[in-house]
């Protein structure tokens, strides 16, 4: 239990460093591991997706009509409705976490271990601007992007691909997608996804800073447990902002269009 | 039986400045020395302990209950954090406590801290790098790229070394300059001494080893 209050008040106090520092991303040497962290978490994660993404959007529209006898209409809102708000952000996040939370946990661990992250702190170099900063920054954007990726691959190709199997065209699937699709479901996964990528690099670079000892066991421990936490911590995000968001009855902040 | 781990340097007549006083008291021995400004002195230390704590000490600025550490002729004990941070800038060290970092090449290891303080600028940097190398005649191209797991003990030595003569320290620490090298490698870095002095005249270099008993 006491373990569980450190670990989230140093949780805490990792994000709300970072989040104050994100300014030293003008510094060239923090830019560049930014930039380096965007490529190795979004720009090499999305090769890997191309098919899945695409199948998804086929998948959800051929269920939908199959199964729950849906017509269009219907199943154009599901598609919307899962891909857009819950599967894109969610898959982005999966794929990040045992892309690059793994990888980003094991390096930090190592570096703990070895004595670098010591060796920086002698040359004066702050361990929250070189370390932490580039790697929430660059897997927040590289999250959003995924996120976007994602979400695009699979309304195309669910809709290019369910003529195929099902008794409708591209052009009404199309037509029926502009007119259902809103604004809200835009910014509701910008969000979603930047609060993702910011849960999942900053429960990574926290764990990968506090391993357990300084032995080399402490790696595979450091990493299950950021793994672990960073899945815990998506899927409460998304449940509550689901929740603050359409929790219509309750808030009545946003009409949910279902 | 105490006795101080080595002769401090003879004292003269007018008090020089000293660049760093330290003492450490111990139950079996204990430590002085003193190092004037400017000079290049090789202390030898009673174990790894020892050299640790000291190297430790001085690349801190901080020193524990039974130490005492003066650094330029500031004793730094009751030192508030900017004074303290502005001591830490004028001294370096070329030791294992300060390695290089694994996942960054020579040259990004090399430029890293110029690059975060924005000091020297980075054809500075470039250009003391070269002269490093070639002192010790290394062909930049192909060195500059590896990461340290691709460079020897001797080539990794040599990257701390420019990196520490970018930084340019008023106060210079070698730490265990020989260790893992064979006899021809340690007269390759015993040029580190000259190339430091080159660099920089008034500097005070400080070679700390353990005693072999």
């Amino acid at each position: 239990m006491l373990r569980a209050l450190r670990e989230i008040e140093g949780g805490v106090k990792l994000s709300l460093n970072a989040a104050g520092r994100l300014g030293t991303l003008r510094k060239p040497p923090i830019l560049e591991s930014f930039l380096r962290q965007v490529y190795f978490t979004g720009v090499t994660a999305s090769t890997g997706v191309v098919l899945r993404a695409s199948l998804l959007g086929v998948l959800i529209i051929a269920i939908t009509m199959d199964v729950l006898d849906a017509d269009v209409d219907m199943a154009v809102k599901i598609l919307l409705l899962v891909v857009f708000r819950e599967v894109g952000p969610l898959a982005a996040a999966v794929v990040i976490i045992l892309r690059s939370g793994t990888a980003m946990s094991a390096e930090m661990a190592m570096m703990r271990i070895s004595g670098q992250t010591r060796a920086l702190r002698y040359l004066g170099i702050n361990l929250y601007d070189y370390l932490v900063v580039p790697r929430v920054a660059g897997v927040m954007v590289a999250t959003l992007a995924l996120t976007f990726y994602i979400q695009f691959l699979a309304v195309a190709g669910g809709l290019l691909l369910s003529p195929f199997i099902i008794e409708a065209t591209f052009m009404e699937l199309a037509s029926r997608l502009f007119d259902l699709f809103t604004p809200v479901d835009f910014y509701y996964s910008i969000i979603k996804s930047l609060l993702f990528g910011f849960a999942v690099s900053a429960c990574c670079c926290y764990h990968g800073l506090n391993p357990p000892d300084l032995t080399q066991n402490a790696v595979p421990k450091v990493v299950t447990r950021a793994v672990t936490q960073c899945a815990m911590l998506v899927l409460t995000i998304n449940a509550v902002f689901a929740y603050i968001v359409f929790g219509i009855l309750f808030f009545g902040l946003v009409k949910a269009t279902v | 039986m105490n006795q101080p781990a080595q002769a401090t340097a003879p004292e003269a007549k007018a008090a020089p400045q000293m660049a760093l006083r330290y003492a450490r008291h111990g139950e079996k021995r204990e430590i002085a020395l003193a190092v004037p400004v400017g000079s290049v002195r090789r202390i030898e230390l009673p174990d790894t302990e020892s050299k640790s704590a000291f190297v430790t000490a001085v690349l801190k600025a901080r020193c524990e209950a039974n130490e005492e550490l003066e650094l330029f002729g500031q004793p730094v004990r009751d030192l508030s954090g900017g004074a303290r941070q502005r001591l830490r800038t004028r001294v370096g060290a070329l030791s294992p406590i300060v390695g290089l970092i694994n996942n960054l090449n020579a040259w990004e290891n090399i430029s890293l801290p110029a690059a975060y303080h924005g000091k020297p600028s980075l054809a500075e940097v470039a250009t003391i790098t070269q002269e490093v190398l070639d002192v010790f005649g290394i062909e930049p191209r192909g060195f500059l790229v590896r990461v340290p797991d691709e460079l020897g003990k001797l080539e990794r030595k040599i990257a701390a070394f420019a990196r520490l003569m970018v930084a340019g320290p008023e106060l210079a620490i070698v730490e265990s300059l020989n260790d893992g090298l064979s006899r021809a490698e340690c007269a390759r870095v015993a040029g580190f001494e000259q190339e430091y002095r080159r660099r920089h005249p008034a500097g005070t270099l400080l070679f700390v080893d353990i005693r072999e008993e």
